[in-house]
Formats: structure tokens, sequence, C-alpha cells
């Protein structure tokens, strides 16, 4: 056969980054102990799916927030090779300025156009104290801040539902909530396996236009919609309900 | 797969995607081509695949027929490819046509209770809504389309996908500008009330040996395979580097395979190729 004309082949990227909530609060009640456990224990089957998914270069990255932000991993790590290091928690709850960090990353470059929507998946236990909505401002700013799947994970009943709502920008998810272990592990991997199986393969969709309807003349009429992530359709969350004893120091 | 013209001749195939067939889903492009009276035209499609358009390997096929035929009738006889009347009216003709198409199968093969129940539980009520009340979304598809005849040539494209030519010299370059809100998996689609509108298209005179000695036109699974930009625009010139070396029939048998590795080492979508080629047959 002759030989193959064109560059070379490649799968797509697949940016999949988590972005933690680090503050003070979070030590209380073992909040960073459980989610580096949930993480940790979610990996493996992250990796599954990847593997399942051979034409996505699945890639994780970690940022977390404090006083302040910080890339906890900032290398772009093939899932195959992630391994996931322990956070600790203390300081403040400085969210936005995570959010104008993950900016400047969802600029092209250093991300490429044919690369797949990427997720986004923040878990917070409390509210912003610096200006969050700069930072999201900044970070829907960008394509693929604008296009990425944003998820978010509320531990506790502390968590600014608002905020968090408002960083993923469609009506159609709401944050997941945690208030215990058990139901952050089990957000923790449905995030990981589900929303990550959507990513991989998402079909391609109308750009966002007005909603259509169909009069029964046959008359189109349109009205307004435009969702983050919309095309990528992200599955309803089935979380078992979490069984069996529980003591007060297990709920946030 | 090949068809001569009058000094133009087309090649295509078109592959299921590598994720498609691990997922079961069909080849949801499809490719079409015609000579007629003077002129050769190809067309080819891809049907958007979510799960709204969860017909959109039938909208695909509708469309490459639709637009190799609306094409050629409108050109036949020597028409001018610059006569912008016939441009705008060759673009509300294949949004009509392709809409009345899909209406009909629509008509002959209406939705199943099992179609629709099998939306709403995998995307929620809302993207069931969404198609009951407007039902084309579930035929979505986009079109990329070329028409040549003895005097010009006629680009016509609506949603993603890629036309190349290439040069005798063996220079690759887009006849279309770019659309930025093809983005992220996102397109323009022939199920938009705005369709006729979106439709991007521009057309080259042709004198003696001027104009590209190859056309290559894809669906977005062939470009999405490549590493970047330069890799796929790549392709054009190696091939026509092949056609004069080794004529077209080699190209011809090897193109599925090509295709199909680009697929499983690229994208994993279906990728369809289509070549309109010069006087070397």
């Amino acid at each position: 056969m002759m030989r193959r004309p064109g560059g070379e082949l490649a799968t797509r990227p697949l940016h999949f980054i988590w972005i933690t909530d680090c503050s003070g609060s979070m030590k209380s009640s073992g909040k960073i102990q459980s989610l580096n456990t949930a993480i940790r224990e979610a990996t493996p089957h992250m990796q599954r799916v990847a593997d399942e998914n051979p034409n996505a270069e699945v890639l994780v990255r970690v940022l977390k927030f404090s006083s302040g932000a910080q890339w906890h991993i900032a290398q772009e790590t093939p899932v195959a090779q992630f391994k996931w290091d322990d956070l600790s928690a203390g300081g403040a709850t400085d969210m936005g300025r995570a959010l104008t960090m993950l900016a400047d990353q969802m600029k092209i470059p250093p991300m490429s156009e044919r690369a797949l929507p990427p997720v986004l998946v923040l878990v917070s236990d409390g509210q912003p104290t610096d200006n969050f909505h700069k930072g999201l401002a900044a970070l829907t700013e960008q394509p693929w801040g604008k296009k990425a799947v944003r998820i978010a994970i509320a531990i506790g009943e502390d968590a600014d539902l608002d905020v968090l709502r408002k960083f993923i920008g469609n009506p159609e998810i709401d944050p997941l909530q945690a208030n215990n272990p058990e139901a952050l592990a089990q957000s923790i991997r449905w995030v990981s396996t589900a929303v990550l199986q959507a990513a991989s393969s998402p079909a391609s969709q109308t750009v966002p236009q007005p909603a259509l309807t169909i009069g029964q003349s046959g008359s189109i009429s349109q009205r307004s919609s435009q969702t983050a992530g919309g095309h990528v359709p992200v599955p309803q969350p089935v979380l078992a309900a979490v069984s069996g004893p529980v003591t007060a120091a297990d709920v946030w | 797969m090949e068809a001569v013209g009058h000094a133009w001749s087309a090649v295509a195939a078109s592959v299921r995607g590598a994720a498609h067939l691990r997922s079961g889903l069909p080849n949801q492009d499809a490719v079409r081509w015609i000579e007629w009276d003077g002129v050769t035209v190809l067309a080819l499609s891809d049907g958007h695949g979510s799960s709204r358009c969860f017909r959109s390997d039938t909208g695909a096929r509708l469309a490459a027929s639709t637009a190799t035929r609306v094409l050629s009738s409108e050109l036949a006889g020597g028409r001018d490819v610059a006569d912008l009347a016939l441009i705008d009216r060759v673009a509300r003709r294949v949004v009509a046509e392709w809409t009345l198409a899909a209406r009909c199968d629509l008509r002959l093969f209406p939705f199943q209770r099992a179609e629709l129940m099998h939306l709403g539980e995998k995307t929620g009520a809302e993207a069931r809504a969404s198609v009951e009340r407007y039902p084309l979304l579930a035929y979505g598809a986009t079109l990329c389309a070329v028409a040549v005849t003895p005097t010009g040539v006629l680009y016509f494209q609506l949603g993603d996908g890629d036309l190349v030519t290439i040069s005798a010299s063996g220079r690759a370059r887009r006849p279309l500008p770019a659309d930025e809100r093809l983005f992220g998996g996102e397109t323009t689609s022939l199920c938009s009330p705005r369709a006729a509108q979106d439709v991007r298209a521009a057309f080259q005179r042709l004198d003696g040996a001027s104009g590209p000695a190859l056309i290559l036109v894809s669906t977005d699974g062939y470009a999405n395979s490549f590493r970047d930009e330069r890799g796929f625009l790549q392709v054009g010139p190696d091939l026509l580097a092949m056609l004069r070396a080794e004529g077209v029939g080699p190209v011809r048998e090897c193109l599925p395979a090509w295709l199909e590795e680009a697929s499983r080492l690229g994208s994993g979508d279906d990728v369809t190729v289509g070549l309109l080629y010069r006087g070397m047959a």
C-alpha cells in the first residue's frame, strides 16, 4: 500500500482539571482527608474510562486555592500516569484567583483548537473570600473556558450553592451536594467516570442559538438559550442514597 | 468509487469512525457526486450524531443527494458560477429541499415512542421536548460541496468540515473564510431556521490551465485526526503527487484504509473525503 498522505496523526487532548478548595474550613470534620481519599480511589476508575475511549487523550491537572491559588499538579499528566498527591488545608477561600489562573490555561495556545471540551471540576465547602465574579468573567472570556464542561461539588451545607451554580453556568446541571464522606466519594467517582465518558466522545451540536419552536401554522419562532458545556450531554447523576450508620461527626 | 467528467474526475470514500464502531453507532457521514451536462458536483455531509439528532445519518444522506441535485441542475448548460443571484438561489433551494426531504422522511417514518423515550432517558426531558417541538433537529447535518463547470468552480459550505484547494505547484489553501462559531464541537446546521443565511460560498473562474489541480473536501473527523493544521494541509499536496506518479487507481484503492487509520489513531469520528482532480486519470 502507498504511504498514507498528510502529517502525524494524534488523538484529541481532553483536559480534566480538579479545582479544589483548601481553605481552613476544609480541615474540620476530616473534609480534606475525605477529598484526598475520594480522588485517590476514583483515579483507577477514571483510568479505566480513559482506556475505553482511546481517541481521547485525557490529561489531568490540579489547581488548589486557599489564601491565593496555585497549581498542585501543574503538569498536564496523562491519566494513566496520574497519581494523587494529598492536599492540606488552611487559609482563606480565594476561588476568584483560582478561576483567573485557570483562565490563562484556557487560552489558545496553550490549548489547541482541536482539543475536546475540557472538564473543570470545582470542589468547595464555603464562600469565596475574593472577587469570584472577576475570576469567572476571565474564565468565560476564553473560548475553551466558555465551552468547558463545568461541574461543581458542594461539600457540606455551608458551601455557597449560588456561586457554584454560576460557575456551572448551565441551568440543567445542579451542584452535587456532598454532606458526608460517602456522598463525596460517590460524587467524585461520578465525575471521574460518567462525565469523563460523556466528554470523551461528544457529538457535534448546532451552534448556540435561540431555542426553536414551531407554531401550528408551521411558522418557526425562537427564544434565546445559551449554556456552558451544552455541546457535551452531561448525564444525570445517579448517586445511591448513602445508608447505614452515620455519626454526627460524619455529617458536614 | 470514481466518476469521470469533462476534464475533472471524482474519487471519494467514507468510513465508520473507530468510536462509532466501539459504541455501535452507524456511519453518520454521507458522500455523493455526479457528472451531468458539463458539471461535476461532489457533496458530503456529516450528521451531528448527538442524542437529539438521532436521525442525522438520514439527514446526511439527504443533504448529499439534495446538494448534488440542486447544484448540477442550477449550473447545467454553461451557467456562470459568479452569478451571485444563482449562488443565493442555490443556498435557499438546498436548504428548502433538504427540509422538505426530511419532513417527507418523518411523515413516512414518524418518531417511534421508543425513540423519544430513549432520548428522554438519555439526555433528559428538555432534549425530548426540543425534538418534539422541532422534529428537524433529529436530522441535523452539515454540508460541504464543490461544483466544477468548464468555466469555474463554486465552493459551498454550511457547518464544519474542510474544503482545500491544491494548486499545480502543490500549494494548499482554503477557498472559504473561517466561521468563528464553529468551535468546540458546535456547528451551524441544515436544521437551523437560519441555515440559508449561514451558508458560506465562494466562486473561482477557470481560464485555461488556471485554478486548482486538486480539490479536497472532508468531514471534520479527518482534520481532527491530525496533530496540527500543518499535518492536515499536507494531505492535498501528498495526494496530488501520488495521483501524478501512480494514477488514480492506487489512490482510490488505498483511500478507505487511510481514512480508517486516521479515525483509529486520531479523532475516532466518522471520516469522509472527496477528491476532485483535473485531467490526470
